[in-house]
């Protein structure tokens, strides 16, 4: 089709109802967030402007702004290399000729497509210090398991534990990355008398590295809005709150969640959902700006 | 290939098949403690089998705390919800695949971008908004994003996937006078099938395991999905059992997560290649 | 060419589907009145009384020929979070189920009773509600909700457990160090393998049971004018201490986290402080378990302390049929349907169903000192009514409290880092609450 008018026409046909729910469920929510959170907004009474307030309280007073950002902190910093990690070491064994690679493949895919909840659920039964599988299991071995789920110590290392069952989804983009490596490189490699760890080190890992990359920034964003796991855990535990014990799983989103809908802070949460935002982008901009240095594109 | 020592094959298959095991002991768990008695899962030290399959825990939950009807909610949310995403992201796709139109890459970045966007982020107006419209305690809120293109990750996979049909199969059709409607229902998508599938799974998985969205806009509880219908299930298991048990029955409570889990695992084993494609995909072009 | 195809019947299928799709997902889920008639919907928290709050509608609308009613039932877990969600979107139902504690922040959304409440009192019977329920049920001299049942804290005892370790039963004046000797008395800490047995169970994560001894220690939450969290002081701090040494000290109650779960109902926990009267249905359900109840063991500086809360119906603002909703409450409130609810277990709101109760001859089933639970009543305190202090408890206060009993802070810098946010807290939103 050459006529540009008719071009124009049928791209808007076809991409309008998409461009409009852009406009209307991302573009202008996060323009009107902006604005709420420089308002006071308590849903009983309209709007009502009072400058950086939510912001000074966030940063000076709020009890639980900074628990909810070191949870997540903690969370990414730890969860995240070990899940990458043994994705990549997955991808890597999988990438061998292995029989049953497709059975292995879906073995270890499978739990990360699961419900969320049901996995919040099903691990905090077997963490429960009474009466829990894992500690009758230890209590035959003479042992006295901790209080997994209810002792701030230990709860969120057990999240983070069961986050890991899902690591399936950057392992098979590992494992996609691996299949493009070419063959060759390994033969050459091997003729030159490179070693298992040199030709990972020279060939794969250089090769694979926009893969890491962008491993590692899907992951740092899944960690900034983890909701479903902590939540459904708290209920899982009968926690009279979400994000106990004493804050331990409250992590930024559960936290967002709970001042907007548990407490009505409709401004504070709007706040806090910027700060969220502008979080994101800037780890993408540090990403990419980092990224360019160590990541290196085929081409 | 060169022939590696059996000490280090054997290593290799013991390693998987004992990952296997980590990763699968949470969900045999679950699956042996839906089929035991209420005094079974009390026994200390655990029994790891059933002594007789208690099937009936389904038929409990199913219907005798009418269950069925939270399934049945989660299916209708996620059947419109792909019928959206198929019907909007399809037209979307093509015409950012084959129209030339100013700043066209432009808007394609912008909707690309909300892909990093967390729900939380944006679910203070939305709310505000539903409500005003008195959608909320409705699917509306949780549907209507998807019949407007809500499903980005969706547009840029079938995008990627137009993209390799020939242009000149295209211009042949219009040639024929095919209409631009009928090129893409009846020529693109039918080419496009494992693409278009991929999206229907993928939008499928996050409708059925989406917890936040039902949560903020269903109230009542004749209207939950079944993720909230878990937890709630959790909540007022006591009263559900008439208060008969000491503890949260989580033979019950197992049951039902098996019966959300069930059509997950049996679409997986149905579609497998089509869940690794598309995640695969989506790691291509990061 | 089967391009050239057109399927028109297919598209107006599938556009037929989509409006179908539509017109259900977004059907208003609100009453629509049938000719002639008002429909007036209720919000109420699934519970065991499920059968009779049916068969009670039922019977109202037997009454009232013109009115139906719609029960929406919502766990009462999500409850308070979902019922101000529809607050929010304007969406209340008519009547809802409310209490004193939730009321505080419920309040912009419901209708002040007091005209109603004044016009009828002689018809439903104002005068029979005891005095301290009376004095809940008003904010500000102001009527919102017409109480149904009440909570009450107690002394909750496992009679079989006293008996089989040679211990009489707890006495009207015990105090905390009677508590603590017997508590001890009853504890086995398992070390043979079989599971720990506790002498009393600890509350862990609310407030339920460490404000009582906060408060019988002679401290208070919250100053009068909830302006200030008075945590910090002396005798808050004894309060906590008593709630922590239970464990660390004298060893009457499980570790942080190892609390059995439903230990009371499982035999596994001899004594609760504070409870929950919502229970006492779990309990006479429960085979083998012979339990009874005492006034609360006195503190340093008083037994005053325990809880006293309400809970019963509340109209939304926004209700277009206040009358209808008002006529059901006052026949979901009266005599008869409290003495409904009080034989299946409960305490009971009116003097009069109170005193038949105390009056039937013959055994009672537990517990059989009813009359202390009624004696209670002068002890009890009702919740501090601010707009935000289950927020405050919850979100500010709790986890610092939870971090004591970890032994991360001692008593005295939880209770001071709690009243340090709670002010912080109180000095932002404090002022502008409704």
């Amino acid at each position: 089709m050459t006529n540009r008018r008719a071009q124009s026409l049928w791209f808007w046909l076809f991409a309008g109802p998409a461009v409009a729910g852009f406009a209307a469920f991302s573009l202008w929510p996060m323009l009107e967030s902006l604005w709420l959170s420089f308002c006071q907004y308590e849903v009983v009474t309209p709007p009502r402007f009072i400058g950086v307030q939510n912001y000074a309280y966030l940063f000076a007073h709020d009890a639980s702004f900074w628990p909810s950002v070191k949870v997540t902190l903690v969370f990414t910093v730890i969860q995240l290399p070990l899940a990458i990690g043994a994705a990549l070491a997955l991808a890597l064994l999988l990438n061998q000729p292995v029989r049953g690679r497709g059975f292995w493949r879906a073995v270890y895919f499978l739990p990360s497509i699961l419900p969320q909840a049901v996995f919040a659920v099903v691990f905090g039964y077997i963490f429960q210090a009474d009466g829990g599988l894992l500690n009758r299991l230890l209590a035959l071995g003479g042992l006295h398991g901790a209080a997994w789920t209810t002792s701030p110590t230990w709860a969120l290392p057990v999240l983070i534990g069961i986050s890991l069952w899902g690591f399936g989804y950057p392992m098979v983009i590992f494992l996609g990355g691996l299949q493009n490596v070419p063959r060759e490189l390994y033969e050459a490699a091997h003729i030159d008398g490179a070693g298992a760890w040199a030709r990972f080190r020279h060939v794969t890992l250089p090769l694979i590295s926009p893969v890491i990359f962008f491993n590692v920034v899907m992951g740092v964003i899944g960690a900034l809005k983890v909701f479903d796991l902590a939540y459904a855990f708290s209920v899982a535990q009968a926690q009279p709150a979400p994000g106990g014990p004493a804050r331990a799983t409250l992590f930024y989103g559960l936290n967002l969640y709970q001042q907007a809908f548990g407490y009505f802070h409709m401004g504070l949460a709007s706040a806090m959902a910027w700060l969220l935002f502008a979080c994101i982008l800037l780890i993408t901009a540090v990403n990419f700006r980092v990224g360019r240095r160590w990541v290196h594109y085929g081409d | 290939m060169h022939r590696r020592t059996s000490a280090a094959t054997v290593c290799l298959y013991a390693a998987l098949a004992l990952g296997t095991l980590v990763m699968l002991v949470p969900l045999a768990w679950m699956l042996l403690t839906s089929l035991k008695t209420y005094p079974e899962i009390l026994r200390n030290p655990p029994d790891w089998l059933p002594a007789a399959p208690q099937w009936q825990n389904y038929r409990t939950v199913w219907e005798g705390f009418a269950y069925y009807r939270y399934f049945l909610n989660s299916l209708f949310v996620a059947v419109m919800v792909i019928a959206g995403t198929v019907l909007t992201c399809c037209p979307a796709a093509y015409a950012f695949a084959y129209y030339e139109v100013r700043h066209k890459e432009l808007i394609f970045g912008a909707l690309l971008c909300t892909l990093m966007l967390p729900a939380q982020v944006t679910v203070i107006p939305l709310f505000k908004a539903f409500s005003a419209l008195h959608w909320v305690n409705t699917y509306l809120p949780l549907i209507v994003p998807a019949w407007l293109g809500g499903n980005v990750f969706g547009i840029f996979l079938l995008r990627q996937f137009f993209r390799t049909i020939p242009p000149s199969f295209i211009e042949a059709a219009r040639l024929d006078g095919a209409s631009e409607w009928t090129i893409l229902w009846r020529l693109v998508v039918p080419m496009s099938l494992p693409a278009v599938l991929t999206v229907v799974i993928f939008t499928f998985l996050w409708s059925w395991n989406d917890l936040f969205n039902p949560l903020v806009y269903l109230q009542s509880e004749e209207l939950c999905t079944l993720p909230v219908g878990l937890l709630y299930f959790i909540a007022r298991a006591e009263q559900l059992t008439g208060g008969s048990l000491g503890q949260t029955p989580w033979h019950l409570v197992m049951t039902l997560a098996t019966i959300m889990v069930l059509p997950v695992v049996g679409l997986f084993a149905v579609f497998q290649r089509y869940f690794v494609e598309g995640v695969a995909a989506s790691g291509v072009k990061g | 060419m089967p391009l050239r195809q057109r399927e028109p019947l297919l598209w107006l299928t599938v556009v037929l589907l989509a409006v179908t799709g539509f017109w259900w997902a977004g059907r208003s889920r609100e009453p629509r009145p049938a000719p002639g008639r008002t429909v007036i919907s209720w919000y109420v928290i699934t519970s065991p009384l499920r059968d009779l709050y049916t068969a009670e509608v039922a019977a109202f609308e037997k009454l009232h020929p013109g009115t139906e009613v719609r029960i929406f039932w919502v766990p009462g877990s999500e409850y308070n979070v979902k019922l101000k969600t529809l607050a929010a979107a304007h969406q209340l139902p008519d009547l809802f189920f409310s209490g004193d504690v939730w009321l505080s922040y419920l309040r912009p959304f419901s209708r002040d009773l007091t005209p109603l409440v004044q016009r009828d009192a002689a018809e439903f019977g104002l005068d029979d509600y005891f005095p301290a329920i009376r004095r809940a049920m008003q904010l500000d001299g102001k009527d919102y909700i017409l109480p149904e049942y009440l909570n009450l804290s107690l002394l909750y005892y496992n009679r079989r457990m006293f008996a089989a370790a040679g211990l009489s039963e707890p006495a009207a004046d015990w105090t905390w160090d009677d508590l603590v000797r017997a508590g001890q008395a009853l504890t086995r800490e398992g070390k043979d393998g079989s599971p720990p047995v506790w002498g009393c169970s600890r509350v862990e994560g609310w407030w339920g049971e460490w404000l009582i001894y906060v408060r019988q220690a002679g401290g208070k939450a919250f100053s009068p004018d909830g302006r200030r969290c008075l945590l910090d002081s002396p005798a808050a701090i004894t309060g906590l201490k008593f709630y922590l040494e239970k464990s660390s000290r004298y060893h009457l109650s499980a570790p942080a986290g190892f609390e059995p779960l439903n230990g009371f109902v499982n035999q596994r926990v001899a004594m609760i402080v504070g409870g929950h009267v919502n229970y006492w249905l779990n309990y006479n359900q429960t085979p083998g378990l012979d339990w009874d109840v005492q006034l609360l063991p006195a503190g340093p500086a008083s037994r005053s302390g325990g809880e006293l809360a309400i809970a019963g119906y509340s109209i939304s603002r926004e209700s277009r049929h206040p009358e209808e909703a008002w006529a059901l409450a006052k026949f979901l409130t009266r005599p008869e349907a409290i003495a409904a609810i009080v034989a299946r277990g409960s305490l009971s709101v009116r003097r009069s169903v109170a005193e038949a109760a105390l009056r039937q001859p013959g055994p009672r089933a537990n517990p059989h000192n009813l009359a202390a639970a009624y004696r209670q009543f002068e002890f009890g305190e009702p919740i501090p009514h601010h707009p935000n202090y289950v927020e405050i408890m919850f979100l500010v206060v709790q986890p610092e409290i939870d971090r004591m009993l970890l032994g991360e802070l001692s008593p005295a810098e939880a209770g001071r880092r709690a009243a340090a946010a709670a002010n912080a807290f109180l000095d932002t939103f404090g002022s502008a609450a409704p």
